[in-house]
């Protein structure tokens, strides 16, 4: 299964730290998110863009997961030259993750 | 002093939709409006504006907000953004003569001056943890520091019955927390209360994240009238609950999902989200659908503020500048890659200019690079580059145009030349800056 199936997901910048949360849609699916989407299988998924390392956080009250991956975007301060400076298309990856 | 204030969000940024921010003031819905025009380089590239004209660095739709506004605002509405960027006081003359000519030359508009600490940052050679140097580090060319600054000001000039607040660095959730303390009179040592309101200020300073934007993802995610989204606004009680809603006139939604996505936009631990006003904590917040199109939080809370402010220096890092075309068909791939090489060659008279490049197929997993594997039908070259000079970016840009003729089949080129502007935080002890306030009377 994979996490769009049953999450919802966001990403955004501050400096050169990203962060994707992930919700989802039922809490029915909370355990199954909170025990299978691990810090380690979305480390190893973002490794070819990041260099830093993930930390992860739980909110049980919404149902939610948040990853922070640092220096995520080419170092924020040297503006980064990807299209995506900002990381807003990292939320999309996530989803794909088979758990 | 009342039991509940509703307040509106009408910007996420510097370049968001206005028609939609003036419907949601005109609905009658809410008392305050409150603008963040800031994103992390917007006030950098503002100070690099103010260099070369005196008279500018604030928001440049301005004139234009004030007048679109100047309804709401001549019904007793009120307006507060950190509209002011690199310049509060030119912000504020320019505000006060487009209230004079829209009939409303009666309305007081209150500046906020302080969080330029430009000048301060040079003097004490602060530090910039992140680049492992200081300020005077010479391969630093610093043009702005600014700090963070919180709600504080703007309660003083709300109490003093302003109808235009316009600051510089405000932070983005602190544009509503002002407000909602003024009506509430919660006090600015109500940790506590100030977590609650930092969590509403939160759920709106992104404009229309939390009413529909950034959320389609058919067939999982669907929004009604996506092509007219509204803004949100949310109603907050003294017995600190948030119940977010939108301009019903509008398209989008708000449901559990649009909130709870940007609760945690942006943010780290929830545990601990710094701002000047508190250190707010999202962990044990909830989130409800109590009717269609509105969602009720609860739970916020927070401690006591940090002593210290963060202060983002700008730097000036030359220009960026790309080139992009495309390529379809058998052999797309191939003929991108002989044209980015063939390209790169051609960039080798520039190479003392050019301070780094980066080469990207999209199409063929550019932004995910090798995380996803794909076969494309077509694909499109981008070539980027940061270099030193504005003649330098000029230079690569007209060797993009030849991207048109070098290999077979390449098609709608375009160039972009932009500044390349670097940011980065410091952090300096609360006590050492003085923020001052003043009100216009036009």
């Amino acid at each position: 299964m994979k996490v769009r199936e049953i999450a919802a997901s966001r990403s955004g910048d501050k400096g050169r730290v990203c962060n994707v949360c992930v919700f989802v849609y039922d809490p029915k699916d909370w355990e199954v998110l909170r025990d299978r989407l691990t810090e380690e299988r979305v480390a190893e998924t973002y490794a070819p863009l990041i260099s830093g390392s993930v930390t992860r956080y739980e909110v049980p009250t919404l149902h939610g997961l948040n990853f922070v991956l640092d220096d995520a975007l080419d170092t924020g301060v040297s503006m980064s030259l990807r299209s995506d400076p900002h990381g807003k298309s990292y939320q999309s990856l996530i989803l794909d993750i088979d758990i | 002093m009342t039991n509940s204030i509703s307040i509106g969000s009408g910007s996420s940024g510097s370049g968001d939709r206005l028609a939609p921010a003036v419907a949601l003031a005109d609905s009658g819905l809410v008392k305050y409006m409150a603008f963040d025009c800031l994103a992390e380089r917007t006030l950098a590239l503002a100070q690099m504006r103010r260099y070369e004209d005196d008279s500018a660095g604030y928001e440049p739709r301005l004139r234009r907000i004030t007048e679109r506004l100047a309804p709401f605002i001549g019904r007793g509405g009120r307006l507060i953004g950190n509209f002011g960027a690199a310049n509060p006081d030119a912000g504020a003359r320019e505000v006060v003569g487009a209230l004079r000519d829209n009939g409303l030359g009666g309305t007081k508009v209150g500046i906020i001056r302080g969080d330029d600490v430009l000048k301060q940052v040079l003097q004490e050679d602060l530090e910039l943890p992140e680049m492992c140097c200081r300020v005077s580090d010479p391969s630093l060319d610093v043009v702005s520091a600014n700090a963070y600054i919180g709600a504080e000001p703007i309660v003083e000039l709300l109490q003093q019955d302003v109808g235009v607040v316009v600051g510089g660095r405000l932070a983005d959730p602190s544009l509503y927390v002002g407000p909602i303390c003024h009506e509430l009179g919660w006090e600015m040592d109500d940790w506590k209360r100030l977590g609650v309101a930092t969590v509403a200020g939160h759920i709106l300073e992104c404009g229309m994240h939390a009413s529909g934007a950034n959320y389609a993802d058919p067939p999982y995610r669907t929004v009604p009238r996506i092509h007219d989204l509204g803004f949100p606004f949310a109603t907050i009680s003294d017995d600190e609950t948030i119940v977010v809603s939108k301009d019903p006139k509008a398209g989008g939604l708000v449901n559990e999902m649009t909130v709870k996505l940007q609760l945690l936009y942006e943010v780290h631990d929830p545990g601990s989200y710094l701002t000047p006003d508190v250190t707010a904590d999202f962990s044990q917040l909830e989130a409800r659908e109590t009717s269609p199109d509105e969602v009720t939080v609860t739970g916020g809370s927070g401690n006591r503020r940090p002593h210290l402010l963060k202060v983002l220096v700008g730097l000036n890092r030359g220009w960026k500048v790309t080139a992009e075309v495309s390529y379809g068909g058998p052999g797309c791939v191939e003929r991108a890659q002989l044209a980015a090489d063939s390209f790169m060659k051609r960039l080798e008279p520039l190479s003392s200019e050019i301070l780094e490049t980066r080469f990207d197929m999209h199409g063929a997993g550019a932004l995910f690079s090798t995380a996803l594997g794909s076969t494309p039908s077509d694909v499109r070259l981008r070539v980027a580059a940061r270099v030193a000079t504005r003649e330098a970016a000029e230079a690569f840009a007209e060797e993009g145009n030849f991207l048109y003729f070098d290999v077979a089949g390449g098609g709608g080129v375009t160039t972009s030349i932009a500044r390349a502007i670097g940011v980065t935080p410091g952090f300096i002890p609360r006590e050492s800056i003085s923020i001052e306030t003043e009100v216009l009377v036009p």
